[in-house]
């Protein structure tokens, strides 16, 4: 076999720490395609971006760089899984790219630590990963278990796809990355009004009735879709979508049990590695899988 | 006449300006697309991404202390369908920086803000967790080096910052 | 010795620097790629500033005097020894040589020799084929052997061979034989001293304009095509109808789909806001109620009478852009902030109409190429003592101000030819 190929892997607070079933299934499913993960101890908190931002932009992009900075020393280029960490990593890399002046101060405060970040340096996101630099057809190869019985709603999220001139997604309204991606394993992709409809987490922290409303309305728009399953790649949307779904059926007097997979979950079933999904499920999966499972003829 | 709290509000929107991103606010032409794409309107009727904008621009500082920038998802919707790309979630975050001191934080979002600078993650790093991890078969990740991370911050004052500000928002907000 | 100037474009500003330039004795070749002449006015029926026939504003020094006019359908354009009009034809190269153009055209055959027909039409009675009409909405149809409009210059037929059968019918009842269903195309080299490009604007199809439901629906249409609902010689006798029929009763119009936008045309489309009053009046005299969303009104003052009759009229107006134009319930519903009172507003109507952006047709012909400046419109002057533009092919503008530029170029362009003072 040939000499895999590396990504300094950022970690992030959510995934390393909050729901690892995420780093599990990625870590296995990247290592059928030759990809190895590194990780970097000097990598601390992004920092998130929906609420940090707001308390201190200018630390928030200090930070940020400085992590960009460690894994630019790496020399390889960099994937964030976490779709916040992605968004705050490519967006201060692009800041520092447009703006000399900002540049200039934030490589005053890294060479404390002896780093110095360039704006050149290459963040990507799961999707990139799989749909630029594996490719699909590669992907396809790997298929041994066609998921043709189940139809899949893809959420994307606005943090792994916005803004377009920082994240260098496909498309800001429309994105098709993710659609085809799913499409390799043999499922079908569920047509979802309002493609980028946001999750709602973001104002947890200051408007919860609020945050829950717009949750509602999104498993609504995917309720009528007609999906087995909805497939995320942020932990965020994850959380408000899966792990808060049975508060917002309660809140709202409804019934949703629409099961939440990890994109890396969904082409772990598709590559015949139900087990490193189905030995967490109790832990991390509020929504049980067992009709998801029983449909694609793995064990409940 | 000039007034004198016309000369501080002026030299908030001088802030903004300066800021990366922040001269975006200057080709906002008020058509109120914003409004109509944004999801936090169409539920919540005080919420106006193009009345806040209009406030900045004509120097109303009030924008910063008011409670309602922290309901922006910064999902973006806003600056995606503006006809001349105002960076309009980004302006809000400007403003609620600005707001910092007055206690226009949820508190959710200063404990998460606290915790990152004392220990380099948003959230507490459990015994627990690190064990589930090491079952899981996934590498110790290690910690940064907070010191450093600190001391590049100090010309910032966060630090000083996070230890005086007193949010406003009462516990009932609190996730 | 007689000087020779080409015209490309045979638009209003077209039609009206060939025919001054032809008066002051100049040999003027005026080219155009469609079959008739008029351009986009023979889309708009009504026009302003005085709400007549678009047809009726053809050239005339008498233009704006308010008596008489000359129709464009009775105009001297087929008829002036020296104006030489070419019909479905478009430029394939320019070169300069010793200070003057060659310019190679090439003709599509129209199948109808204009020298001999005598506009019977009973070619088109007899023909069997049914097609739909480019200038009909709601599903008119047309022959394959057709006038465009009923006004358009050339007054006789042509034939669209895409849909022709060939089963020769049309040519048994042609007591003139003036059809030809063998006729090939033709190309031709012009040697001229100037050229004026008078290539205009189209309306930009808003198949994607991102939040709103154009391309899907039926009822939601640009004002190309409520001018031609509106059209009494039009396929629906001027009737304004949703797509299933119904009678509209709710009229939403959009401004600025698409214009003063840097996604789309960054410029400002200038006729639109004057177009969608004088549309609004329209249909207030139908009796049907307008609702107009608007960022800012640009009316030059000669169009103003228009903002005021729609004002005394009822027609609503809405301080706002709105984010989406979707089908709700089978019928179209505007989203939009009304920027004064600050509500945000879902408008159900029956039909929204779009007003699109006035976009440039020179940059689709790569012979002119060179002459093209920013946005694709072109400098009125291109080339010093050369090459000319005049109308919206220098940028977007309503009539009157197309007519005018298109006096004050035929003007330039004698004196630059001719000498003068």
């Amino acid at each position: 076999m040939s000499k895999p190929r590396t990504y300094t892997y950022f970690p992030g607070c959510m995934i390393p720490y909050r729901l690892p079933h995420f780093e599990l299934t990625a870590r296995e499913v990247l290592k059928k395609f030759n990809v190895e993960l590194e990780t970097h101890s000097e990598h601390s908190c992004c920092p998130e971006p929906t609420t940090f931002t707001g308390v201190d932009f200018e630390a928030w992009v200090t930070i940020a760089a400085r992590n960009v900075a460690v894994s630019e020393s790496t020399g390889n280029e960099t994937v964030a899984l976490c779709s916040g960490c992605f968004h705050t990593l490519a967006v201060a890399n692009h800041m520092v790219q447009e703006d000399e002046e900002l540049k200039k101060r934030i490589n005053k405060r890294l060479k404390k630590s002896g780093l110095e970040i360039t704006g050149k340096h290459t963040i990507k996101n799961i999707l990139h990963v799989l749909h630029k630099d594996i490719g699909l057809d590669v992907i396809k190869k790997q298929v041994t278990n066609p998921l043709t019985s189940l139809k899949i709603a893809p959420h994307y999220g606005c943090h792994l796809v916005r803004p377009l001139e920082a994240t260098h997604m496909d498309h800001a309204e429309n994105p098709q990355w993710m659609d085809d991606v799913i499409r390799t394993t043999g499922a079908e992709i569920a047509e979802i009004e309002d493609k980028m409809a946001c999750c709602g987490a973001p104002i947890m922290p200051s408007g919860e009735d609020k945050a829950l409303t717009i949750t509602a309305s999104r498993l609504d728009q995917i309720k009528a879709s007609g999906a087995d399953a909805i497939v995320v790649v942020c932990p965020t949307c994850y959380t408000q979508l899966e792990t808060q779904q049975a508060k917002v059926a309660d809140k709202f007097e409804t019934e949703y049990n629409i099961p939440v997979l990890y994109l890396g979950e969904l082409l772990a079933f598709s590559m015949g590695m139900t087990d490193i999904v189905t030995a967490n499920q109790r832990r991390f999966h509020r929504v049980k899988l067992g009709a998801l499972l029983e449909k694609i003829g793995g064990t409940p | 006449m000039v007034k004198q709290e016309t000369m501080l509000d002026l030299e908030f929107r001088s802030w903004l300006l300066e800021q990366p991103e922040g001269e975006t606010l200057l080709r906002c032409y008020q058509c109120g697309r914003c409004t109509s794409a944004c999801p936090v309107a169409e539920i919540e009727p005080s919420f106006n991404p193009r009345l806040f904008l209009q406030k900045i621009l004509i120097g109303d500082k009030s924008i910063a202390e008011n409670q309602l920038v922290w309901n922006c998802l910064t999902c973006e919707q806003c600056e995606v369908r503006c006809p001349e790309h105002v960076k309009i979630p980004h302006i809000l975050i400007l403003a609620k920086v600005r707001g910092l001191m007055a206690g226009n934080v949820p508190l959710a979002a200063l404990d998460r803000a606290r915790t990152i600078i004392s220990e380099g993650r948003s959230l507490s790093v459990s015994s627990p967790m690190l064990k589930t991890r090491t079952k899981m078969g996934l590498p110790d990740l290690g910690t940064p080096s907070m010191d450093q991370i600190v001391a590049m911050l100090a010309d910032i004052g966060i630090v000083g910052k996070l230890e005086n500000v007193k949010s406003v928002y009462g516990d009932a907000e609190d996730e | 010795m007689t000087k020779t100037a080409v015209v490309i474009g045979a638009g209003l500003a077209g039609i009206q620097v060939a025919q001054q330039l032809t008066d002051l004795g100049i040999v003027v070749h005026l080219i155009e790629k469609e079959s008739i002449i008029g351009g986009l006015s023979t889309h708009l029926g009504r026009v302003f500033p005085t709400g007549d026939c678009a047809l009726c504003l053809d050239a005339s020094t008498e233009i704006f005097d308010g008596q008489h006019r000359r129709c464009q359908y009775r105009g001297l354009v087929t008829e002036k020894k020296n104006l030489k009009l070419h019909t479905l034809t478009e430029i394939k190269s320019i070169s300069e040589v010793d200070g003057n153009f060659k310019i190679s055209i090439k003709s599509q055959p129209r199948h109808v020799d204009l020298d001999r027909c005598v506009v019977c039409l009973e070619c088109i009675e007899v023909c069997d084929v049914n097609t739909p009409d480019e200038y009909g909405i709601r599903g008119g149809t047309r022959k394959a052997i057709f006038r465009p409009i009923p006004q358009g210059v050339p007054l006789a037929p042509l034939i669209d061979m895409e849909h022709c059968t060939k089963c020769g019918k049309c040519v048994d009842i042609c007591k003139v034989n003036a059809i030809d269903l063998e006729e090939k195309e033709s190309t031709k080299t012009i040697k001229a001293d100037a050229l004026i490009l008078a290539t205009g604007v189209e309306e930009k199809v808003p198949l994607d304009f991102p939040g709103y439901e154009y391309r899907t629906s039926e009822d939601i249409i640009t004002h190309a095509e409520l001018a031609r609902l509106l059209d009494p010689a039009g396929s629906t006798n001027g009737e304004v109808t949703t797509s299933s029929g119904n009678t509209v009763s709710e009229v939403t119009m959009v401004l600025c789909v698409g214009s003063r936008d840097l996604d789309a045309a960054e410029y400002c489309s200038q006729a639109c806001c004057t177009y969608s009053l004088k549309h609004a009046d329209m249909l207030r005299d139908l009796g049907i109620d307008v609702t107009i969303c608007y960022m800012d009104l640009r009316v030059p003052k000669s169009s103003e009478h228009y903002l005021t009759l729609a004002r005394e009229k009822g027609v609503k107006f809405l301080r706002g852009k709105p984010d989406s134009v979707i089908i709700r319930n089978g019928k179209p519903m505007t989203i939009v902030e009304d920027t004064q009172s600050q509500k945000r507003m879902q408008i159900e109507s029956d039909l929204v109409v779009l007003a699109s952006p006035l976009s440039p047709l020179a940059d689709q012909n790569d012979a002119l190429a060179e002459f093209i400046g920013e946005y694709g419109f072109i400098s009125r002057v291109a080339k010093e003592g050369r090459v000319y533009a005049c109308g919206t092919a220098t940028g977007p503008t309503d009539i009157p101000t197309s007519i005018a530029e298109a006096n004050a170029i035929a003007l330039q362009v004698y004196t630059d030819l001719e000498g003068g003072v």
